[in-house]
């Protein structure tokens, strides 16, 4: 059965080597939709180093005996040896073998598994396809009638059980059917490629559904051209206005885009553009050459009128950041998914959790274009489900690189809107300036104007005081509206911090309920009994003990439904210390880690309670993720008294902090422990805290070198 | 028959747990073992092959040592009759379970159950033991007058034997003893099928 001589040539017909299970899970199960078939058939005709693709929509609304759709590619087409043993067989795709496509173009295949044959099934039930190699003189046609399958399916399907009567008539499995072939006329020269002719089409194609068939194509090439060594063009073909014979061109996004960087790379200096926002600019500069190589980078960001603007424009979703290799998408790979959330973030744009608070961006404000070269970015390597990269330095460091390249316009959207907010306001001042000063005009006037205009100028000045009031209180309002969206931020801040703690304080009462629970359960199954006087005293001082314990953490956990704004004496010693040997200690148990606390204990600061535990929960929680891979973990908190001022040192003997991150650790959304469930939140919160005290944190060298990592921390004395 | 618990758990809190007193009760105090390092249970159990074991095993243990993934793991490189019972507080949707399916694990025991819903867990691991094939033969050696060492099962390399040999073999979870339940296994159902042979007589 294996031997490949069963693919024997049987007069004009051949033989498809593969059966039902194969034909129902490649083809239904990996192509779900028209566009995707579409998508698979383009390309092969890519893989095949065709320069054009022609797609031909015939008479499809309403479909009738003239329906059809032609695919006309001018690529290196087939030998008959290739359709023998390569289109009629599947699972030995020579996609899989080659990883490129042959010379002089070299393209990465992007066919996956060679299923694109199978799309044409989506489509249409019946295949001619015609195919010719430059070098050869007749056209080869193979003929494909997929209806014939289907009543066979439905046969196999049907088969019975028992196979005792009436059953020795042979039944035909899906490896006996035949497709008939035949050549074209010899001696014919001309042309080269595969043109693939679906009729008995499935579904009518309305003219929508063609447009959209055209914007999603228009994905697969990158709009930035020139970077192509070899182009690639899609024409459609309709009977629609607009779409009679259309070349699909990438869509033009820079203009609506609110934001537009485009960066470059020199090959000659070996050095990259990357943006940064500096003195309230954006600006391009040049760096060294990263690890991941040279890349051009055109990154887009849309606010909201310009997102309206563009899904009117072109009627699809702005969707994130696309790798393009060669000019031709890499990943996220030419899936029509059309449901956003279902899409692959390969980047980790939107792991950065919450990035809807903070004026965070995300993949649907973002449009971007990675080019890749073959050439320069060897060491970027398409995992092969084209899904994804493979997870080396090189993906790393261009991964840390994109999102650093968002984050700078984070930076530049917040300046703005801060800008903006300055404005209004000092607007709105001088409004009330002019405003008082128009009233000095105006009664500078009445003392000389004639006596008739006295009552005119009074109904101005009493209508100016109005103005000048609505002025006032615009004014009042303004700086309420700040307030509220600082506590509002605040409150996000809170929720950050519940959730970490939500997640330890149920873990801490899992057991203190279990130990509880059964602790009463076997006490009210067996009391009385002598013999088990001893266990039942254990009983009462443990459930007295695991209560305290829990007891602890509810208090805790109140601080969160408490308001912010209290402030009282706290000790200070006692504040960390109750974190370290109760809140903590099961975390640090588990992890091995030992705490030490050097500080003065009648130290008092006066602030609020929340913030100050806020500062050093996170601190906490931040070295237990950097000590995850420690034996010997210590955590620990010293602190002197210097002009008035306390100078806190934290440290922990964990993994560290990059030279590079040290001044990056505290910005928002920066994190190295997105697995951990880091969401970069941690750190900038604590800074905020300690920057409205008036304190102040840095990172320092580290008290544990070489490893570890050291944050100074000074308080000033309020009273 | 004698079953024996063991408990793996690092946290020593847990071995004055009303659970560990309970399953004294129900199997006296010789024969609850509680046991915080991995690596001692894991010999335990290697000791004690022999032995009707129930396990109950803690998911998280302390970085650096075998967590309850692996130490089933081990387990189950030792042995496929020994019900292991997790026990843990994790989240239970957050746990990778697949390999806990893999390995085969007996139930999954939240930390917050009380004993009125774990001790029924311990009595079908129990239950388990007795339909096992192992203490099918133990039974029948029990109750069976006759040579227990005389050979009964000879294989095809010429080796012999006897009730007892099977039964440490099949405990031992040697090639042997799983080629015999194997073959037994077959051998049943065949029998079954062929209408040679009511089990209920």
């Amino acid at each position: 059965m294996s031997k490949q001589s069963k693919k024997k040539v049987q007069e004009n017909f051949l033989n498809f080597n593969f059966d039902i299970s194969a034909y129902r899970l490649l083809g239904r199960e990996l192509i779900t939709d028209r566009i995707t078939a579409l998508f698979e058939i383009v390309k092969n005709s890519y893989d095949a180093n065709a320069n054009l693709v022609e797609i031909e929509f015939i008479s499809l609304n309403p479909l009738n005996d003239t329906s059809k759709i032609i695919i006309k590619d001018d690529g290196i087409g087939m030998y008959f040896e290739d359709l023998r043993d390569r289109w009629m067989v599947i699972g030995t795709s020579s996609k899989r073998r080659n990883r490129t496509s042959p010379e002089p173009y070299l393209r990465k295949v992007t066919g996956k598994k060679g299923i694109g044959r199978f799309a044409v099934d989506l489509l249409g039930s019946k295949l001619t396809l015609s195919t010719k190699r430059k070098d050869e003189n007749r056209w080869i046609y193979l003929e494909t009638d997929w209806t014939k399958y289907n009543e066979l399916e439905e046969q196999q399907l049907s088969l019975p059980l028992g196979m005792e009567e009436g059953a020795n008539k042979k039944k035909d499995f899906f490896t006996d059917i035949k497709n008939r072939y035949w050549f074209g006329k010899n001696d014919d020269k001309a042309g080269h490629g595969t043109i693939l002719e679906i009729e008995d089409i499935n579904d009518p194609w309305t003219e929508d559904d063609i447009k959209r068939a055209c914007k999603e194509l228009a994905r697969l090439v990158s709009p930035n051209k020139g970077i192509q060594k070899y182009p690639f063009n899609i024409r459609i073909k309709s009977e629609y206005e607009g779409m009679k014979d259309l070349e699909i061109k990438p869509l033009s996004y820079i203009e609506f885009a609110t934001i537009s960087i485009e960066l470059k790379s020199s090959k000659e200096k070996e050095t990259q553009e990357i943006a940064v926002f500096e003195n309230g600019k954006l600006l391009k500069k040049d760096t060294v050459k990263q690890s991941f190589g040279l890349i051009d980078f055109y990154l887009y960001y849309f606010d909201q009128p310009a997102k309206r603007k563009f899904k009117e424009k072109f009627n699809i979703d702005i969707d994130g950041i696309k790798i393009y290799r060669d000019g031709i998408i890499t990943t996220p790979f030419a899936e029509t998914e059309a449901d956003q959330n279902k899409q692959k973030d390969i980047l980790g744009i939107d792991k950065r959790r919450y990035s809807g608070f903070f004026d965070k961006i995300n993949s649907r404000d973002l449009l971007g274009f990675v080019e890749l070269t073959d050439e320069n970015n060897a060491g970027l390597i398409e995992a092969t489900n084209r899904q994804d990269f493979l997870d080396n330095k090189e993906w790393r460091s261009l991964k840390d690189f994109i999102i650093d390249q968002i984050h700078q316009i984070e930076k530049c959207l917040k300046n703005n809107k801060e800008q903006i907010r300055k404005n209004t306001k000092s607007n709105l001042n001088r409004a009330t300036a002019d405003l008082s000063g128009i009233k000095t005009l105006v009664k500078e006037v009445k003392e000389t104007a004639p006596k008739e205009l006295h009552e005119k100028l009074q109904l101005i000045d009493s209508s100016l005081s109005k103005l000048q009031g609505t002025v006032n209180k615009s004014i009042v309002d303004y700086t309420k509206l700040e307030e509220e969206s600082k506590q509002k931020e605040s409150l996000y801040f809170s929720l950050v911090s519940l959730q970490t703690y939500a997640a330890m304080f149920s873990h801490m009462t899992k057991h203190t309920i279990g130990h509880v629970l059964r602790d009463a359960e076997y006490f009210s199954s067996r009391f009385p009994n002598e013999k088990l006087e001893g266990r039942f005293k254990v009983i009462s001082s443990r459930i007295y003990d695991e209560f305290l314990t829990l007891r602890k953490g509810v208090d805790f956990m109140l601080k969160y439904a408490q308001t912010d704004n209290e402030f009282e004496d706290i000790n200070i010693h006692d504040l960390i210390n109750n974190l370290f040997i109760s809140i903590y200690k099961p975390t640090f148990d588990l992890n091995h880690i030992k705490s030490e606390l050097i500080l003065d204990d009648k130290l008092i600061l006066h602030y609020n309670k929340k913030a100050l535990e806020d500062i050093f929960d996170n601190l906490i929680s931040n070295s237990i993720k950097a000590l995850k891979t420690v034996k010997e973990g210590i955590i620990k908190c010293s602190g002197v008294i210097e002009n008035k001022k306390l100078i806190l040192k934290f440290s922990d003997n964990g993994l560290g902090i990059h030279s590079d991150d040290r001044f990056r650790i505290f910005e928002i959304f920066f994190t190295k422990t997105a697995e951990d469930g880091g969401a970069g939140i941690g750190l900038y919160m604590v800074k905020n805290r300690i920057e409205a005290m008036q304190g102040t944190i840095e990172v320092t060298d580290s008290e544990f070198k070489p490893n570890g990592a050291t944050f100074k921390i000074v308080l000033p004395f309020k009273k | 028959m004698k079953v024996q618990v063991l408990i793996i758990e690092d946290n020593l809190k847990y071995k004055n747990d009303t659970l560990v007193w309970a399953l004294e009760d129900k199997f006296d105090a010789d024969n609850v073992v509680f046991e915080p390092d991995p690596k001692e249970a894991l010999d335990y159990i290697k000791t004690n092959l022999d032995k009707n074991i129930i396990v109950f095993l803690d998911i998280q243990f302390p970085k650096g040592e075998l967590d309850g993934h692996e130490i089933l793991a081990e387990i189950r490189k030792m042995s496929e009759l020994i019900p292991v019972i997790l026990w843990s507080g994790v989240n239970e949707n957050q746990e990778k379970f697949s390999d806990f399916i893999n390995h085969n694990a007996f139930r999954f025991v939240s930390k917050t159950a009380t004993l009125a819903e774990i001790m029924p867990i311990v009595d079908d691991a129990v239950s388990f033991f007795e339909n096992n094939l192992d203490n099918t033969i133990e039974d029948w050696i029990i109750q069976k007058d006759g040579d227990k060492d005389k050979p009964v099962y000879f294989t095809g390399d010429g080796h012999s034997y006897s009730l007892n040999d099977i039964l440490n073999h099949i405990r031992q979870q040697t090639d042997v003893g799983k080629s015999f339940s194997k073959k037994l296994n077959q051998l049943t159902i065949d029998l079954l099928l062929r209408n040679k042979k009511r089990l209920n007589d």
